[in-house]
């Protein structure tokens, strides 16, 4: 018995691989019949040419393959350097920190009512005047820009990012909840009074 | 010799039971749409038709002109990689 093995394998090995030739050659050969049904239906069934056009289109459409373009031959890096007007407040931003800008200066998006309800927590530990009408005072609003802000929230929280869109910690652990959430509201819903604040009237 | 078509005959059942022709077919037709093989055989569709004429053409004219030149042009790295997974099979469970 294993004498025979051993013969065998070596011519195994041979057929083996003329086996794998003939399944590879009947996988090939199964490919390309299943092209010819599909190109012989499409024909019959009348959408075989469909994509084609007259010469001239198909040269208009033709794909564009050159530096500083896209396959439509439009330029792609156009509005890289330019610089656009904000309706808002009528500055000049530029076009990549744009939308950002827009976010914080028309006070919409996720970003902007953190800031806002931040800011409503540190206006209330301090008491500050200048902080009170935030809503006129487009600057403020700005993360961007905003001088004022930004010294007083870099003094009471050295240790953080006064742009990161997290909540202060104290915010956090005094009420235990998670979220985002308009505080100016204060007849939503009960929460936990802070240190300094009188019952609303 | 009926050893051998036997044992033939076994593998190509098994191949089939266990769902790995199927596979391969697929395997295959994907590296091939990928390749361009397929654009490449439409487009020698195109001129068959144009030659036979749209409404004459049949399913025999197309087989007998595509098929000899689709296998030719198979390209080498797709015969290569399916080689190696029916090698892999056989290994398993030819012997």
């Amino acid at each position: 018995m294993k004498m025979e093995e051993v013969s065998m394998s070596s011519l195994d090995n041979s057929k083996l691989e003329g086996l794998a030739q003939d399944i590879l050659s009947d996988l090939v050969e199964d490919a390309c019949l299943g092209l010819c049904f599909e190109v012989h239906r499409a024909v019959k069934q009348g959408y075989f040419f469909l994509d084609d056009t007259d010469q001239e289109s198909m040269r208009d459409f033709e794909i564009v393959d050159q530096p500083g373009l896209d396959v439509f031959g439009q330029v792609y890096n156009q509005w890289k350097n330019k610089e656009c007007v904000c309706p808002n407040c009528s500055r000049s931003i530029a076009a990549s920190r744009f939308a950002p800008h827009l976010e914080k200066c028309l006070g919409m998006g996720r970003n902007s009512s953190r800031i806002a309800n931040r800011r409503i927590v540190t206006g209330n530990n301090t008491n500050n005047k200048s902080e009170s009408d935030q809503e006129d005072n487009d600057d403020v609003n700005d993360n961007d820009w905003s001088y004022g802000a930004e010294k007083k929230a870099k003094k009471r929280k050295s240790d953080k990012n006064p742009n990161s869109p997290r909540r202060s910690k104290s915010f956090k652990h005094k009420n235990s909840m998670m979220g985002p959430r308009r505080r100016m509201d204060n007849q939503e819903s009960p929460r936990m009074l802070m240190k300094d604040e009188a019952f609303p009237q | 010799m009926s050893k051998e078509s036997r044992m033939r005959a076994t593998v190509n059942q098994k191949l089939t039971e266990m769902g790995e022709r199927e596979r391969l077919k697929e395997l295959l037709r994907a590296k091939l749409t990928e390749c361009g093989w397929k654009d490449q055989m439409k487009a020698h569709c195109k001129e068959v038709i144009k030659e036979k004429g749209l409404d004459h053409v049949t399913v025999e004219d197309l087989v007998v002109e595509i098929t000899p030149k689709g296998r030719a042009l198979v390209p080498d790295s797709v015969k290569k990689e399916l080689l190696h997974r029916i090698r892999a099979f056989l290994a398993q469970h030819a012997t």
